[in-house]
């Protein structure tokens, strides 16, 4: 068992920010993310050995990354890569999964800055070899220096999809197409206002749209992908016209010819560990889904438990940096490593920065607000659960069994009961119950957390030390517990 | 929301294996029946339950009943027209330590006494059987009764054959408050009321809850059992293991994930309906089962989970008429239920229909605990 000052889980942005703060304030950090190297989702790297060949985001970002990086080395910091938190035994207490240094680490306090994950959106051939995830995609160029294919078309809703066009340009791959479910170019103006909050930001994404603009890339808002085709590669991609309201004009479909399709409809926040703590949550749709909800310290409704980046709704690495070092503060604050007029002084200048970010943040929302549902998009065919194979049609006969909560559609497909327990297709699932129920998603009951929060292997769970069990006397009678 | 029958031959109060297994025959029978459940039907126990159905794990009191259960779970597939996910590969019971040894011997001549033959293994013969088994495991006994079958499957095959067979199920109908009539009962419901000539409580854990709704004390605990699960993985077992210290039930689904439980206690309780998983104890039970079968070290746990398995406080099952509550029935706290499941709501309809049973359950009888009358 390790006893810090600070528990700080995720090791990107905004988990690097937050223990790089607190060591000024004098407290000790165990910093743990389940990757092999810092730097998160944001400041992934290529590792040493390789040879580089392109530039890359983080090329550009290199000085502010090898800054952040530091911290992993600070004599105050242990920093555990391939290590997954994955339970909350008790409130400030994270069981660390990490082979033979696998144990408990006690916290005074503990930020969670675990990020976000692809949003997985099931339409016709979307499990097709060839269609990659956005995010995918991002850590094989930013990763391996790797581009896995040709020529690519780029399709799903959310800021992302026009960086990642570009840098496939920049990556020499020919791009068939950009297609965008939020008609991005008739809310512009409404939404400028709110861009203009952060000009560096948006200059960035003007400047993406103009390597695809000169390119010659066709870019499709208001579209929506309806089919993958191919037999075991994917060989082209069907787009065609959305609402608001979700439904998809068929009748208008275009065709684009590739062979890889970078599928990205933004990314779901990971609140799994902040769901085990026992935090609470609330729903916003356009932020993600289900966010913790905080005060305005960045503090969860678990006291001394802070959250902080994308992981509590989408926000971008600049909004992440800030958030870390915040939380990082209002932890030394509920510790007494720091005076209180001095925290004022800094939040202040975080809050400034915060405010001005959070506005170009809502501009973002606005602008890529996604329609109602993407459940149009799926046919009776449609794989919606990878892990289990669960297909729509099964979905609609279990309904036609009597079966209609996401609990009972859950135990009688298996949907969300594989490897990624329901991670990737929950969301997918309360969306369906949503609409055949007429509540809203935020209304569907879900499945309860449970550990592990990510798979682990069970021989790591046989290092630490623990006091013998409790063995019964007699196995058939009541047993004892703790409650 | 569809609205409850307001009359019906019979209520039962609960939609777990002991209330759907109860339902089936009475309605073969042509009663018309209710089964009422305050949330998801097949929601608790029955559920969240691991699927063994050993033989020889059970208490000698209740080996009858549960070898005629394994015999209607082998029947079920063609009775319910869907697969269970039924299979009888036979299982290990296996003993660790010196005591276990001679435990396992004391228990196999009981069951020999009660015409249950099970065979000794150990040494080379054990590790030929199963060379999936540790080093830690001094002996086994094998059982070719021992059995599983799929929670999943089983809950959405009982539903839908209760339906076809013109059963109403109801989901979010708690039980609020039972009134005796002339002859027979008004059971009041969140989804509305029903009039009935007779009664049975299958509400698992809340069994005693329920029966106080008609004034009958009866001492119902419930465990917080754990249960984890694998990624699906290689053939790794082709046997159901249990232990006889009764800390580890283990088998591996036809999928290839691996079900990992043993009846260690989650927190919470069923009063507070809080069950949340351990865990201390989540690490005890990964050890015992990496103990006995090393190969699981390699495997990745994907989830853990807890649920309550009702109790009575001399852990036999409650099965049969409330005393002083004349149409009123319980079937309910089989330790091992879902195992029994089958045979107990067979016996449990039996009864209800001749006054009768084809197996003697007379030691189940609730009058050994019910004083009724008590609080009525
Ligand atoms: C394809 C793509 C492109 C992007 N491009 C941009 C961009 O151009 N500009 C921009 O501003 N933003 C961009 N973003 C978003 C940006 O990556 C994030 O805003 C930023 O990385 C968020 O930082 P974070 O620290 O909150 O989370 P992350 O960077 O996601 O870091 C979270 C870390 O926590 C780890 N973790 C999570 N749970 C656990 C656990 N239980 N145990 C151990 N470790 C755990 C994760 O593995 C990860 O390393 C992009 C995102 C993607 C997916
Ligand atoms: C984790 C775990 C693992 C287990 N493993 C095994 C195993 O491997 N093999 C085995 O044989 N047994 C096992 N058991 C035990 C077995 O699951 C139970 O004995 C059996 O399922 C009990 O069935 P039941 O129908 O009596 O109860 P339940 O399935 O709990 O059903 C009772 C129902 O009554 C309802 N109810 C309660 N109060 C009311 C009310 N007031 N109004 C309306 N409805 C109400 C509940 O909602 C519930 O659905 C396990 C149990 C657990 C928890």
């Amino acid at each position: 068992m390790m006893r810090v000052d600070l528990a700080v889980v995720g090791a990107g942005p905004a988990g690097l920010a937050a223990a790089a703060e607190a060591v000024t304030h004098g407290m000790t950090v165990a910093l743990i993310d389940d990757n092999a190297r810092p730097g998160g989702q944001y400041f992934r790297h290529v590792p040493p050995s390789f040879r580089r060949t392109a530039a890359t985001a983080f090329d550009k970002d290199r000085a502010r990354a090898e800054a952040l990086f530091a911290i992993t080395r600070h004599p105050q910091v242990t920093y555990l890569p391939e290590a997954t938190v994955w339970d909350v035994p008790e409130p400030l207490t994270l069981a660390v999964a990490a082979g033979p240094r696998s144990g408990q680490v006690e916290a005074g306090a503990i930020v969670v800055a675990a990020g976000a994950h692809d949003r997985p959106v099931p339409f016709p051939g979307w499990t097709l070899p060839g269609v990659v995830s956005a995010g995918g995609v991002q850590n094989l160029i930013k990763g391996f220096r790797l581009v896995p294919g040709t020529r690519a078309a780029v399709a799903g809703n959310g800021p992302l999809l026009f960086l990642i066009g570009a840098s496939l340009l920049r990556a020499g791959v020919a791009v068939a197409a950009v297609v965008e479910a939020a008609p991005i170019d008739r809310r512009l103006p409404a939404a400028l206002p709110q861009l203009l909050a952060a000009p560096e930001i948006l200059q960035q994404a003007l400047d993406y749209r103009w390597a695809l603009l000169r390119a010659g890339v066709p870019v499709l808002t208001g579209w929506a992908p309806v089919n993958a085709e191919g037999e075991d590669a994917v060989r082209a991609v069907q787009a065609a016209p959305i609402a608001e309201d979700g439904s998809v004009d068929r009748a208008r479909a275009r065709s684009f010819d590739c062979d890889l399709l970078v599928v990205g409809f933004g990314l779901v926040p990971s609140v799994e560990l902040l769901r085990l703590a026992g935090a609470g949550l609330r729903f916003d749709r356009r932020r993600g889904g289900w966010l913790p909800e905080r005060d305005e310290a960045l503090e969860t409704t678990r006291r001394n438990i802070f959250a902080a980046g994308d992981g509590t709704g989408i926000g971008g690495v600049e909004l992440a940096l800030i958030e870390g070092r915040r939380a990082a503060v209002e932890a030394a604050v509920q510790l007494s490593r720091i005076a209180p007029f001095a925290a004022d002084e800094i939040r202040a200048g975080l809050r400034r920065r915060w405010k001005r970010l959070d506005r170009f943040r809502r501009g973002i929302e606005a602008l890529f607000a996604p329609p109602k549902d993407f459940l149009a998009l799926q046919t009776p065919q449609t794989v919606l659960c990878r892990c289990e194979e669960v297909t729509r049609q099964e979905i609609e006969e279990r309904r036609a069994e009597g079966f209609r909560g996401a609990v009972q559609l859950k135990s009688t497909t298996r949907m969300g009961m594989g490897r990624c327990q329901g991670r990737n297709c929950m969301a997918t699932l309360a969306a369906l119950v949503a609409a055949d129920s007429g509540a809203s998603e935020s209304a569907v009951a879900l499945p309860k957390a449970r550990a592990p929060a990510r798979p682990i292997p069970i021989g790591d769970l046989l290092h630490e030390t623990i006091p013998p069990p409790d063995l019964p006397a007699d196995p058939h009678l009541p047993r004892k517990r703790r409650t | 929301m569809t609205s409850i029958p307001s009359r019906a031959d019979a209520v039962i109060v609960g939609a777990g294996i002991a209330g759907l297994c109860t339902a089936l025959p009475l309605a073969k029978a042509g009663r018309t029946v209710v089964v009422l459940d305050r949330g998801a039907a097949w929601g608790d126990a029955s559920g969240a339950n691991a699927g063994t159905l050993s033989l020889q794990v059970k208490r000698p009191e209740v080996l009858h009943v549960t070898r005629r259960a394994i015999e209607l779970w082998q029947a079920m597939r063609a009775e319910l027209g869907a697969d269970v996910g039924f299979a009888k590969p036979g299982g290990l019971r296996v003993a660790t330590s010196e005591k276990e040894l001679g435990m396992l011997r004391g228990s196999m001549a009981v069951q020999a006494s009660l015409g249950l033959e099970t065979e000794w293994l150990e040494g080379n013969r054990l590790r030929d059987a199963a060379p999936w088994l540790g080093p830690s495991v001094r002996a086994a006994t094998w059982c070719d009764w021992d059995a599983l079958s799929s929670p999943l499957l089983a809950g959405r095959a009982l539903l839908a054959a209760a339906r076809r067979r013109g059963v109403t199920v109801q989901d979010q109908a708690e039980v609020t408050a039972i009134a005796a009539l002339d002859r027979g009962y008004r059971v009041t419901t969140a989804a509305g009321t029903v009039d009935c000539a007779q009664l049975v409580i299958a509400a698992g854990a809340w069994t005693g809850k329920v029966a106080a709704l008609l004034g009958v004390d009866l001492p119902v605990d419930a465990d917080v059992n754990m249960l984890s699960v694998t990624e699906p993985a290689p053939p790794l077992l082709d046997k159901v293991v249990t232990h006889m210290g009764g800390v580890l039930s283990l088998k591996q689904y036809p999928n290839g994930t691996v079900m990992i439980g043993g009846g260690w206690q989650g927190r919470g309780s069923h009063q507070s309906m809080r069950r949340e998983t351990d865990h201390l104890n989540l690490l005890h039970n990964m050890r015992v089962a990496c103990a006995i079968v090393p190969a699981l070290k390699d495997l990745r746990l994907v989830r853990s989970w807890a649920g309550f398995e009702g109790v009575a406080s001399d852990a036999l099952p409650l099965l049969g008429a409330l005393p002083g509550r004349p149409g009123a029935f319980v079937n309910a706290c089989a330790r091992g239920g879902y195992s029994q499941g089958p045979a107990l709501g067979e016996q449990m309809a039996e009864l209800m229909l001749t006054g009768r049973t084809s197996l003697d359950v007379a030691r189940f009888d609730p009058a050994r605990f019910a004083a009724a009358g008590a609080h009525a």
